[in-house]
This record gives C-alpha cells, structure tokens and sequence, in this order.
C-alpha cells in the first residue's frame, strides 16, 4: 500500500505503519509525536484531496 | 440556400472574428485520435483526422455535470437546493460530422418530447451553432447511409462545409448558421454546384452496408426470444464503452455528492451494460445476466426505438462502437441478425401451439 | 502461431465429439483488422469458427468465472494459464472442470502500437514468418513483430501454459534477457511530485468505462468497490480525484495477482497504460515476497498466507 501510494506521488514520509498494542501507551505517544514532526516537515497534504467534485 | 466560399487562407481570421460572440470547440489532437475541446485563443480545429474517438455529445450532455447546490450552513440559501450557475453563452461547434449532427437530432426527440424537458441538455444545445464537416473520405467501419445519414447528410446543422482543397464550399442551412458566417465575415458567395458531386462520390465511398428494412416489420417478442443472443452476448464483457463513445446514447445517473455540510446534485453518464444499471431499491435486477443487458442495448437502438419514433434505427451509423469495442462486437453483424430473423421459424400458428 | 488455428480446431472437434467437454471457449475472426472475438461451441461442426493468431490478447480466463457447466474447454496461453490457476486457488472455477488446450504464445500484436505507425486507416494486417505487414489504402509497410508486439508480450517470461491438458504446439523458448519492471524503474526514480504529475496525466483521458476492470478476470467481484453505496467509498463522477482512487484502488485489489496479461490496456478504449500501476505491485510481491501469482497450484497466493519471515521493516 504504502509502496503504491509512494509510487503513485505521495510523498515519501506521510504514510507510516506501527504496531502499537493499547498496552503501549509511551510508545504511541513517541510514534504520534515522530509522525507529527515528520509530516509537518513535509508540508500539508495537497494529493488525493478532494473538496468537491470538479465536474462541468 | 445560400453556398459561401471561405478561401483556406480567410479561415483562421474567421475564427478569431467569431471568438468575439462565440465559444469555440472542435476536434483537437491527444494521443493518436482526436476529441472535441475547447478551442484555446489561437487553436484551430483538427479538420484532417478521421471523426473523433469519443463523440461530441459531451458538449451538450458533458460526463458529469453539476445540477444543484445546497448548504446546510447557516445564511441567506440555508437548506435551499440552487440551480448552480452555468455558462450558456453562444457556442460554435466546428466540424462536427454529419452522423454526429444527426444522432443530436435522435436525441433531442428524447429531451424535448412535449411532456418533458431537460432543461440542461436543451439550453447548452439550443447555445450552439453546428457548422458541420462533410465527410469525402469515409472509414470502412462507417455505415450512415445505411443508418438515416450519410457523408453530406444535414440533419442538426447549421452550415455544411465542405473541402475542396484550397477553399471549403460552406452550405448555409439556418438563420443560426447565417449569423455564425456574418459574425466570421465569410460571405464571398459561391456556386454550389461541386457539392453535389461531391456528395455521390462520399457516399459511394461507403462501402459498409446494413440492411434495417426488416426491422419495423419484425414482431418485437420474437426477436426478444431469438436464439442468438446467447452467441452475441459471450464475448460481451459489460464495459461501458459502447455506450460512452456512441453519440445517441443518452443515459445517466443522478446522484448527490456531499461534503460535510454542503451538497451537490450531480448527474454522470451511465450504461445500461453496467450491472447494476436496472437494480431496484429492493435488490431485484430485471437486468442481471449479461445476455439480457446486451440483448436490450441492441433492441433498444434497433426495434424499441423504431417502433417508438417511426424515425429509422437509433444508430447514425458512425462506426465508434465497432472501433472501440474490446471484444469486436459488431452492430452491424448484429443488425443483420436481427434483420434476417426467420419469422417462419417463430410462427407460433404453425407451429400448432 | 497460425499453424495453431488447424490444432485447436482440431483438438476441440475432439473433444466435443467423444463428450469429454460440453463447451469450448476460443476465438473466433473478428470484423475489423487486429481484432478477434471471444466465443464459445458446443457442435463438434462448428470448430471450423476457431481460430488462433497474434491478436489474440484478450484473456479468455475471464469468461471462466462461476461457470455452473460440468466440462468446459477452453484456449489459454502462458498468461491466461497462470489466471486460471489463480481462478481455482480462489474458487470461481474446479480444475475438474476444465480441459485446457495449451497455447505456447509468441506475442501478440499491439494493434494501438500499430495504428499510430500507419499514416491512414488500416485495411488489413498479415503475419507470417515474424513480420507483420500493414496495409492502409496508399501502402503497405512491413515490421518485424518484436518491434510491434504489446508492451507486456515484450517482456513475458511465462509464454508457455503453466497448467494444460492438451498442448496445440511444443513449448516455445523462454525469454531471459528482458526485464519486465524497466518502466516501473523509471517511475521509481522520479521525485514525488514528477509521480504525482506523471499519473496525472496518464490518467487524464479516462472515461469509467470500466473496460480495463471488466476485461480484467481478475476483477469478479459482485458487486465492485466502485458500485458500493453503503457506504459510498468514492464518487462516480470525472472528477480526477475520483477517476485516481478507481485505479490505484483497482490496481491495489490485483496485487500479487496480476499475471500482467495486458487485457486492461488492450480493452482500454483510450489507451491509457494502466499497467504501470500494476506492474508495480507485481514487482513488489516479486522483491518482498519472491512471488509471482499463478505458477503453481500448489501454493498460496502471497497476501493470502502469513509467514513469519515476511518483511516487515517498514513497520515501526
């Protein structure tokens, strides 16, 4: 998915995987914050957004 | 009916006049075929190609249009569904084929039929100006003669122009059609007389041939049970492409789109090859076999029409459906089918039921 | 490859007379050049309608889905093997009921490829000993067929049926000096946004047609992710977004079994190259998991099985 989606324009960086058991709470909290900083360095998200239908 | 000759080098400073009063759209080059677009500042239209791949039905019925608006936001249109604003200004459709200027005419039989109007289809078709191309050299995949048109057929135009090498001979046909020549400036007369040679030797040109005499003739419920169908519809893969290139087609699907709180009423073309095309609210699909979609495609456009309008086949015979066709379903071989059905063989009399 | 057309005719006279199968699914001449038309038989006499050449790129595995019928045969090359092998590893077929009549493939003919050479309308294309001549109303030009096969043809390296109960011909020379992931490379190397551009504008002529899908054997879902309405994953209008979502979610469905038969592209009415998508989830299955779908009946799709040696590094 993530390889498709990179190969489709989706910046390398904005999809990310991890697995986080709900016993894991410090470690969602590391992921989420690492996450945040990455995808705000790249910048907001401009693909695959769709506002409203962009038709005639 | 007065004939002008707009010498080749006058062409594109008509264009640039009519810009001035008119939208333009005409055949423009992608890939290795051409669609209609349109026109940008300084484009002329493809006039070299054969006929378009997509027809340009999409100019007055485009893919997906937007019909209404509504918001649930607080303000003056709260909860209020508003037509959303569209640009019906003058239109000139350049170079648009004669089958194609008469499959418009088939269609508006359907949206403007007394009872009822699209509102939509009419006021984009009613804002255009059809300045046809005549067709001297025909593909072997056209059949209009065969299909109630032909290379010179004027049906649904406004001016027919026709190429005779370093002028084109342009063929007034409405008041439409003069406004659009006196807006360009064209309007050195000429003698038409070429076009009517012209003209028998487009449509010996033709050489695809299908015979349609039967048709009205033929009971309705035995073509329905022939037993050919099986053998036609197999290859059939219930695309949609039949249906979206072939310029007499007129279905479509309306849907609301909706974002948050806002929505949008929107309607795209849809094809009764698609399974669900037919499916009710309740599940139940009168439709559900790929044998019964085909079989209603094909006796819609050669029977039901027909029937209905006492106008010849709903087919203008512009050849796209054979072109396109992943599996080379032929309408013309399936015509011929249906047109030699053997009655004889359905007589349900003699056969003492 | 037309000496084939006498072998499969003949073969399928065969089995329809000594009752071994109640139908044959193959082609018959179609009514335009490069064109043929799926079709089946079911009268040892009619097997005379068969025929085999190098425009036979339609998958016929694709006419094989939920058949009810207790013996069907049907015509396959490399690919369309490989797509009845995975037909059965996902139950929309039995191997009991088939009879598959092998065709090792040579290619077929990319008939978009050949039309934007031709300077006028085609009248009529002929093989013979590798080269295909081309006739327009003006002239004729001949091309060796390696230059003018489809793009997947070109780099095949599964030409000979993988599963088959009778063979039309001997197997024909594997290719091993191509690469079938050179495209995908080069899209691989480009920045996110010459990607995000360079589908853009592949995607742009698409009308939702849906022919790439529906000739696609892969793509059998009753009711597929597009027609949905509760909920309503995606819109059904041009909107490019939307018309985006269709293909990498298409794309997305056939990953690890796509066997790359190039029916989506030839079906396309205005020929977009779809396989560029798929092409890299095949390359994908083939770097993570080493697995190329349909060569065996005997092993499990990749996504359908876990293995705890499966990569995982870009899992946190």
């Amino acid at each position: 998915m993530k390889n498709l989606l990179e190969h489709m324009g989706i910046e390398e960086g904005r999809l990310h995987f991890s697995w986080i058991s709900s016993a894991e709470s410090t470690k969602f909290v590391k992921v989420v914050s690492e996450i945040s900083e990455k995808v705000k360095a790249i910048g907001p998200n401009q693909h695959f957004v769709k506002q409203e239908a962009k038709v005639a | 009916m007065k004939v002008i000759k707009i010498d080749k080098t006058e062409w594109t400073k008509g264009l640039d006049a009519l810009r001035g009063d008119y939208r333009l759209f005409g055949p423009v080059k992608e890939k290795e075929y051409c669609n209609f677009k349109e026109l940008a500042k300084g484009e002329s239209p493809e006039l070299d190609m054969p006929n378009t791949r997509l027809s340009p039905k999409s100019l007055v019925f485009p893919q997906s249009e937007a019909m209404m608006a509504y918001s649930l936001a607080p303000g003056e249109d709260q909860n209020i569904c508003k037509e959303v604003p569209k640009d019906y200004s003058p239109r000139a459709i350049l170079g648009i084929r004669p089958c194609d200027a008469k499959a418009m005419v088939l269609v508006h039989m359907n949206f403007d039929n007394g009872d009822y109007q699209d509102p939509y289809w009419l006021n984009l078709y009613n804002a255009s100006t059809f300045v046809g191309q005549a067709c001297d050299k025909p593909c072997g995949t056209c059949f209009c003669t065969s299909a109630g048109s032909g290379p010179y057929n004027e049906q649904g135009l406004d001016v027919l122009l026709s190429d005779q090498g370093d002028h084109y001979l342009a063929k007034v046909l409405t008041e439409k059609g003069q406004k659009l020549m006196a807006a360009a400036g064209w309007k050195s007369e000429a003698d038409g007389q070429a076009l009517a040679g012209k003209k028998t030797a487009a449509e010996t040109a033709i050489t695809s041939q299908v015979s349609t005499d039967r048709l009205k003739s033929l009971d309705t419920m035995e073509l329905h049970g022939a037993d050919f169908w099986e053998d036609i519809s197999f290859s059939c893969i219930n695309c949609g492409t039949c249906t979206f290139v072939c310029p007499t087609c007129w279905c479509f699907d309306i849907q609301d789109e909706v974002y948050g709180k806002r929505g949008v009423r929107t309607r795209n073309w849809d094809s009764c090859m698609f399974p669900i095309f037919s499916v009710h609210t309740t599940g139940h699909n009168p439709r559900g076999t790929k044998l019964q979609r085909l079989r209603q495609r094909f006796m819609h456009k050669l029977k039901y029409f027909v029937d209905k309008y006492d106008q010849g086949i709903m087919c203008v015979g512009c050849g796209r459906c054979v072109q396109q066709c992943p599996v080379n379903i032929d309408i013309r071989k399936v015509c011929e089918t249906m047109n030699s059905l053997d009655s004889e063989k359905f007589c349900a009399v003699q056969q003492g039921k | 490859m037309i000496a084939y057309t006498e072998k499969i005719r003949e073969t399928a006279q065969r089995l329809l007379k000594q009752c071994q199968v109640e139908m044959v699914i193959g082609f018959r001449a179609g009514s335009m050049p490069m064109m043929n038309e799926p079709c089946f038989i079911r009268k040892p006499e009619d097997a005379g309608q068969l025929v085999w050449d190098s425009n036979c790129g339609i998958n016929l595995a694709n006419y094989l889905t939920d058949r009810k019928e207790g013996k069907i045969g049907i015509v396959a090359k490399g690919c369309d093997s490989r797509n009845i092998v995975t037909h059965i590893l996902e139950n929309k077929i039995k191997r009991e009921q088939l009879v598959i009549i092998g065709v090792p493939c040579q290619g077929m003919i990319d008939k978009r490829r050949i039309t934007r050479k031709a300077p006028g309308e085609i009248l009529e294309v002929i093989e013979a000993d590798g080269q295909v001549t081309v006739k327009t109303a003006t002239d004729a030009q001949t091309y060796a067929k390696a230059d003018v096969m489809q793009s997947n043809c070109m780099v095949c390296k599964h030409r000979n049926p993988v599963v088959h109960d009778e063979m039309v011909a001997d197997p024909v020379p594997e290719q091993t000096d191509v690469d079938p992931y050179e495209d995908v490379k080069a899209i691989e190397a480009m920045t996110s946004e010459e990607k995000w551009k360079y589908f853009d504008e592949l995607l742009a002529p698409c009308i939702r047609c849906y022919a790439c899908r529906n000739a696609c054997p892969l793509c059998y879902c009753p009711t597929c992710f597009v027609d949905e309405a509760k909920p309503q994953w995606m819109g059904k209008s041009q909107d490019p977004m939307d018309v985006r979502t269709f293909h990498f979610l298409r794309a997305y469905h056939c990953a690890g079994r796509c066997t790359d038969c190039g029916a989506c592209e030839r079906a396309c009415p205005v020929g977009i190259n779809m396989r560029t998508l798929t092409k890299k989830l095949n390359k994908d299955c083939l770097d993570l998991y080493g697995w190329e779908a349909g060569l065996s009946l005997d092993s499990r799709p990749a996504l359908d099985i876990y293995n705890p040696n499966d990569p995982n590094e870009f899992i946190k």
